[in-house]
């Protein structure tokens, strides 16, 4: 799993869309982060862990690559807009639907 | 594992999940192109929501429910709709 920083990120994430436009999956997940970087102790072992309260994770794959990307309050305005511009870009090969009035004009192809 | 019909039961279900247990519950999206759907998942491991759509319409939904969570989960705040604007 690679770590990466937020920009970094986002550019993999181009890449694992563009690649899996032919076949294949994008699974995106998100998740709260406490900011912990050792494994949790046994019972009865001292938590010596302050929990950070600001951070997030957000792990992305296309099954075979893995990344990842940790985004705290200062970067999330940025990164969350960069984000949603990503998904609606590539996000582009769903239905459209149109039933409404456009069906009654009748397309003139001559 | 239902999948839910309708959008606003599932995102109201998923920030009601979220808000009960932020450290439990991840958000998980699926796009396939090939197939063209997409299908997002809220889950504590207990309880899994899921919604699946191919519809175009519903992107910039799903895209907007992942932004909200995520602003949720970096922000001090012990509850949602306190939106600091500075």
């Amino acid at each position: 799993m690679v770590l990466l920083e937020n920009d970094s990120f986002l550019t993999e994430l181009t890449r694992l869309f563009q690649k899996c436009r032919t076949s294949g999956s994008v699974v995106i997940t998100l998740k709260k982060y406490d900011g912990r970087t050792k494994p949790m102790p046994k019972k009865g072992y001292p938590e010596s862990f302050e929990p950070a309260d600001n951070k997030c994770l957000v792990r992305a794959s296309d099954g075979k690559k893995k990344i990842s990307t940790v985004v705290s309050t200062k970067e999330v305005i940025k990164f969350q807009m960069a984000y949603s511009n990503l998904l609606r870009a590539h996000i582009d090969g769903l239905k459209k639907k149109d039933k409404k009035s456009k069906s009654k004009k009748t397309k003139a192809t001559q | 594992m239902p999948y839910y019909q309708t959008w606003e039961e599932f995102a109201r279900a998923a920030e009601k999940l979220y808000l009960a247990d932020p450290m439990k519950v991840r958000v998980v999206l699926k796009y396939r192109h090939c197939d063209g759907n997409l299908c997002i998942k809220v889950t504590d491991n207990a309880v899994c929501l899921q919604y699946k759509t191919d519809q175009a319409q519903d992107v910039k939904k799903i895209e907007k429910l992942h932004g909200k969570l995520m602003r949720l989960m970096v922000s001090k705040e012990t509850h949602s709709g306190a939106m600091e604007t500075d």
